[in-house]
């Protein structure tokens, strides 16, 4: 479902380009769920948000549900992204004036989706995650492990093809990490989802079926598990 | 959607509630001053737009290109209109026009009313509709007359007022005259006011000037056939001046007059009457004109406040913005199009431009009583529904919600995500745009600042210059119209004989200044003496006018009754003695009227501002000729008791004239009442200032505190490395305080260019001093520091540990 050719990122650093990608090749399939895996600084973050059209690589080729994506417009990839794409982050990024309900509701609102089918897809999701009691709280008044399952409820909301994490558990104690895994590891098996996660974590990659390590912007090995 | 972009908008709103509020104040008084000036302006520039042939009808002026320079009149010889009419074919209609008071008997009841001389086109070229009678017919007899709707129910009450006879004293002369029609009464933007409209026959002197080219005493009007060019009328009409005006012509060349750029001497000229209302360059013209200055500067100061407004608004949301950067970020995760970010942040610029114009508009009717006192306006919020006017304010709205909501929404948008989601940018930079708008902000206020001050300095100037009379101790009484001015001298001369308050009596033709009756009044007398014209300003007056008014006698003698030939003697000013030329003058006789005895110069005056500082002093000359009426009484008092004095002299008056109103007013009221219109535009610089200064303010405090939120963590580590509050103070404000600094230098040229072409109105004037801008920008930087130290000692005070704990 996803592959990238030759991806190279680059920032200009006085007269050096300074590689944080060096051509990397990745192919990802239909229902795997990959970790990446690697030091402080090794490019995962950025190989991450390439994938999830967040970033444009400096150069290289991206192939996603067989479109060339480094040949779209803003306008094609950004409706490729809404309707495929759903991102879950470190730091959870909730916005912080709207309710739990309302923060799962928005990617829906951005797709245009009729306000009582909306409805009903946030009732499900907050069933589904067991945070119907929550739904007129504010990000503020929830735990960080609730927070991070309003986050994975909101990447989840239009039924995204590809899941992409970076660290979702980094901010959480082991026993929330060890929940959000669990809940992927059934998202992947269950709804077929795939899922491609950034993590620190040897016990969290082992939940994957295919870890990547990342060293110095480049695919340092690949083992599926 | 939009149900979703409301609610975001206001929770978004109601959390930057301080913000938001300083922005809606800010805004709202923007609007509220905005609205009553750009009324005001309105109402000024639709003077006389109700005439339906407005842009076809001018008002025939003449132009002299004297040796001293271009000198225009727009007084007009009698027989000027009928022969212009005979001989130009493009003049469709022409009407003479002049004004006088008079008073209107009908039964035993007598009314003050204005009446307007003018010919039966009148009625033809202007859109005054009569309610009865027609408008062909209503002046075709000599003797008909036409009233507006409001002197007839003031004069006739509910009967009909057609066909009745009225009898009106014109100039002591009591004719009947017979009502053929009543005007609709006009509006009040119109220049021509009138009570009576008679046929200009019966205009003062009409009989002994019907066939004089040389008395030139009242305006005309001429309406031109359709797609007629103005432009042509002072070349095709060269002939006709070479004609008629042979006289003028001849007298000029002797005194070397230049011809313009078209070889013109003296030439006639076109004054649209579209611009009546701010003609006030060719001499007399209908109603009270005013200086398209004071128009000009309220639109100048009303953009200039809107604008403040609208720097504040764009630079709290874009300060605002970097807060908000992540939510930014977040929402283009999940899939945010740039168009409906655009759209969420525009919706919130439009609650808060919405909420502005509410609280605008509400202020406006709190505020409108008083700025109608301050600027003389005529304005009433009910013209606010008038539909250009709703379009304005919509797309006036539109603009404001466009600039001030785009740029900062533009901005946000354009956010990196990435580097958003990292946190990189909501520490934000003070940014050059910010930095460039604050600096806007601050010129114009020191602009108007500076302004303030020295239009402020001129008026001030202005009322204590010594005028060469004495103006504290002499009360002015105008005679009332009806009465010989002559005959009221003498009796108000017996009956304060013996009034041990008086000092003196007289009177005169001119006032000085303006008195409570509003009129003035000019005669500007040529004659050829020694192989040139002079010219000299001519004052008829009494006995006793040099003493009464202080003026200082340089040679000679005042007019005395015991000497038999003084009446009919001069007494000359000094520029008048310059103008004539050589020493020695008393005793000299001058051809001033043809027809008359040479007058002989009795005596010579020192120069006073007999007119406003406006004009330099002109030759004048005094007479005691019958000719001219005495319209004013000037009574000296003893100093002291001058309140116990006027109720004294008013007693008296009643006593003479128990039915007249007594107008009586110090002369120095009078002098101030010339300055009128200096003092609105000077109302105008201190509310401008004010409201400028007060809005920047408000969005200096705004940034201050946005800048305190971004630094509280460098502030905390410096407190803990050891800054003192005052150290710390210094470090948040410089920044600002230097670009107050910057902002005023730039306002300097300006002011100062600004400044010193207005003061080149006044013959009198101030000198601009360096300490004027020094004091602006003294004045301008401890507002500023003033307003940022609110937040500034607060944060230095601050406990650090709290900060640096946050992060
Ligand atoms: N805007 C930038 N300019 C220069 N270097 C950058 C920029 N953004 C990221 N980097 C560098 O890219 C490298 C990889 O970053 P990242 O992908 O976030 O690493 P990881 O997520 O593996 O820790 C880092 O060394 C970082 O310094
Ligand atoms: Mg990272």
């Amino acid at each position: 479902m996803l592959s990238l050719k030759q991806i190279s990122k680059y920032y200009n650093t006085g007269n050096n380009k300074t590689y944080v990608l060096n051509k990397v090749d990745l192919d990802v399939e239909q229902g795997e769920f990959v970790s990446i895996m690697g030091p402080s600084g090794s490019g995962k973050s950025t190989l991450l948000n390439i994938i999830g059209m967040l970033d444009q690589p400096s150069e290289g080729y991206m192939y996603f549900l067989n479109e060339p994506v480094h040949q779209l417009k803003e306008k094609q990839r950004s409706a490729l992204y809404k309707q495929n794409i759903g991102f879950v982050f470190q730091a959870y990024h909730l916005i912080d004036e709207l309710t739990v309900y309302e923060n799962i509701e928005t990617p829906l609102l951005y797709q245009d989706v009729k306000s009582t089918e909306r409805k009903a897809l946030v009732a499900d999701a907050l069933d589904r995650f067991n945070i119907v009691g929550k739904k007129d709280l504010f990000p503020a008044q929830l735990s960080g492990g609730q927070q991070q399952l309003v986050g994975i409820a909101r990447a989840l909301i239009s039924k995204p093809k590809l899941l992409l994490a970076d660290e979702p558990t980094g901010n959480l104690n082991s026993k929330q990490g060890e929940e959000i895994m669990e809940l992927f590891k059934k998202l992947n098996q269950e709804d077929g989802v795939t899922i491609i996660q950034v993590t620190h974590s040897e016990k969290n990659a082992q939940y994957g079926s295919r870890i990547i390590n990342l060293l110095d912007g480049k695919i340092d090995s690949s083992i599926i598990l | 959607m939009i149900k979703n972009y409301l609610k975001i908008a206001w929770r978004n709103l109601w959390k930057g509630r301080v913000f938001n509020l300083m922005n809606i104040t800010g805004l709202a008084v923007a609007v509220a001053c905005c609205t009553l000036i750009f009324l005001t302006v309105y109402y000024e520039f639709s003077y006389d737009n109700f005439h339906e042939k407005l842009d076809s009808i001018y008002q025939v002026y003449n132009v002299a290109n004297r040796p001293k320079g271009v000198e225009k009149s727009s007084s007009m010889p009698t027989p000027m209109a009928a022969a212009l009419k005979a001989e130009y074919p493009a003049v469709k209609y022409i009407t003479r026009s002049g004004n006088t008071g008079g008073v209107v008997t009908y039964g035993n009841q007598k009314i003050n009313e204005d009446i307007h001389f003018v010919d039966p086109d009148f009625l033809k070229m202007f859109t005054f509709p009569l309610v009865q009678g027609s408008s062909n017919a209503a002046l075709s007899q000599l003797n008909s007359a036409v009233i507006t709707e409001e002197a007839a129910k003031k004069i006739f009450g509910n009967k009909s007022a057609l066909n009745q006879t009225l009898l009106i004293n014109i100039e002591n002369r009591e004719q009947p005259f017979l009502v053929t029609g009543v005007v609709k009464q006009y509006p009040a933007n119109s220049s021509i006011t009138f009570d009576v409209l008679l046929r200009f026959e019966h205009f003062p002197q009409y009989n002994a000037d019907k066939d004089s080219w040389g008395n030139r005493t009242h305006m005309v009007f001429a309406e031109f056939n359709e797609g007629y060019d103005p432009a042509i009328f002072t070349q095709q009409i060269k002939p006709f001046v070479n004609k008629y005006y042979a006289e003028d012509l001849k007298n000029l060349k002797r005194d070397g007059a230049k011809p313009d750029a078209n070889g013109n001497i003296f030439s006639l000229a076109l004054a649209p009457f579209a611009d009546n209302h701010f003609n006030n360059d060719i001499g007399i013209v209908e109603g009270n004109g005013i200086s398209k200055t004071y128009p000009i500067s309220l639109v100048v100061i009303g953009c200039f406040i809107l604008l403040i407004a609208c720097i504040n608004f764009i630079n709290l949301s874009v300060a605002r913005g970097f807060t908000r950067a992540r939510e930014v970020g977040v929402r283009k995760t999940l899939g945010a199009g740039k168009w409906q970010l655009l759209a969420q942040f525009w919706v919130e610029t439009i609650l808060v431009c919405l909420a502005s114009t509410i609280i605008g508009l509400l202020l406006c009717t709190l505020l409108i009583k008083q700025f109608k006192a301050i600027f003389k306006s005529k304005i009433s919020l009910g013209m606010l529904l008038e539909p250009a006017h709703l379009t304005g304010i919509i797309l006036m709205f539109l603009a404001v919600t466009a600039i001030a909501g785009f740029y900062p929404a533009l901005m946000m948008v354009r956010y990196k995500t990435v580097a958003v989601l990292k946190g990189k940018i909501s520490g934000g930079k003070p940014g050059k745009l910010r930095n460039t708008l604050l600096v806007i902000q601050f010129t114009l206020s020191t602009l108007l600042i500076i302004c303030t001050i020295i239009t402020w300095q001129q008026i001030s100037f202005l009322s204590n210059k010594p005028l060469g009379y004495n103006k504290t101790e002499v009360l002015s009484i105008p005679v009332d119209q009806g009465t010989r001015g002559a005959d009221a001298l003498r009796l108000m001369r017996n009956e304060l004989r013996n009034n041990a308050s008086v000092v003196s009596v007289s009177g005169a033709y001119m006032n000085f200044g303006r008195g409570n009756d509003g009129s003035s009044r000019r005669s500007v007398l040529g004659f050829i003496y020694n192989d040139r014209e002079v010219r000299t300003h001519l004052q008829s007056v009494d006995y006793d006018y040099v003493k009464t008014l202080d003026i200082k006698l340089l040679e000679g003698r005042e007019f005395d009754p015991n000497f038999k030939g003084d009446s009919t003697g001069i007494i000359i000013n000094e520029s008048m003695a310059r103008e004539l030329g050589g020493k020695n003058l008393v005793g000299t006789f001058l051809p001033m009227l043809d027809g008359k005895p040479k007058a002989q110069i009795i005596g010579v005056v020192k120069n006073f501002n007999f007119e406003s500082l406006h004009d330099d002093i002109a030759p004048l000359t005094l007479t005691m000729l019958k000719d001219f009426e005495i319209n004013y009484i000037f009574v000296k008092v003893k100093p002291g008791n001058l309140v116990g004095a006027y109720d004294n002299i008013k007693s008296s008056w009643h006593r003479l004239y128990p039915n007249a109103t007594f107008l009586a007013s110090w002369l120095n009221e009078n002098t101030e009442r010339q300055y009128l219109s200096e003092r609105r535009l000077s109302g105008i610089f201190v509310s401008g200032a004010v409201l400028a200064i007060i809005i920047s303010c408000i969005g200096l405090l705004a940034i201050s505190i946005m800048m305190v939120i971004q630094r509280n963590k460098e502030i905390g580590i410096r407190k803990v490395l050891g800054a003192n509050v005052f150290g710390i103070v210094m470090m948040l404000s410089q920044d600002f305080l230097k670009l107050v600094l910057v902002a005023a230098i730039l306002s300097f040229p300006v002011a100062w260019w600004v400044m010193s072409h207005w003061l080149q109105s006044f013959a009198y004037r101030v000198d601009i001093h360096w300490w004027v801008f020094a004091l602006s920008t003294a004045l301008a930087l401890i507002l500023a520091f003033v307003t940022i130290s609110f937040q500034s000692i607060r944060a230095a005070i601050a406990n650090p540990v709290k900060s640096l704990r946050s992060e």
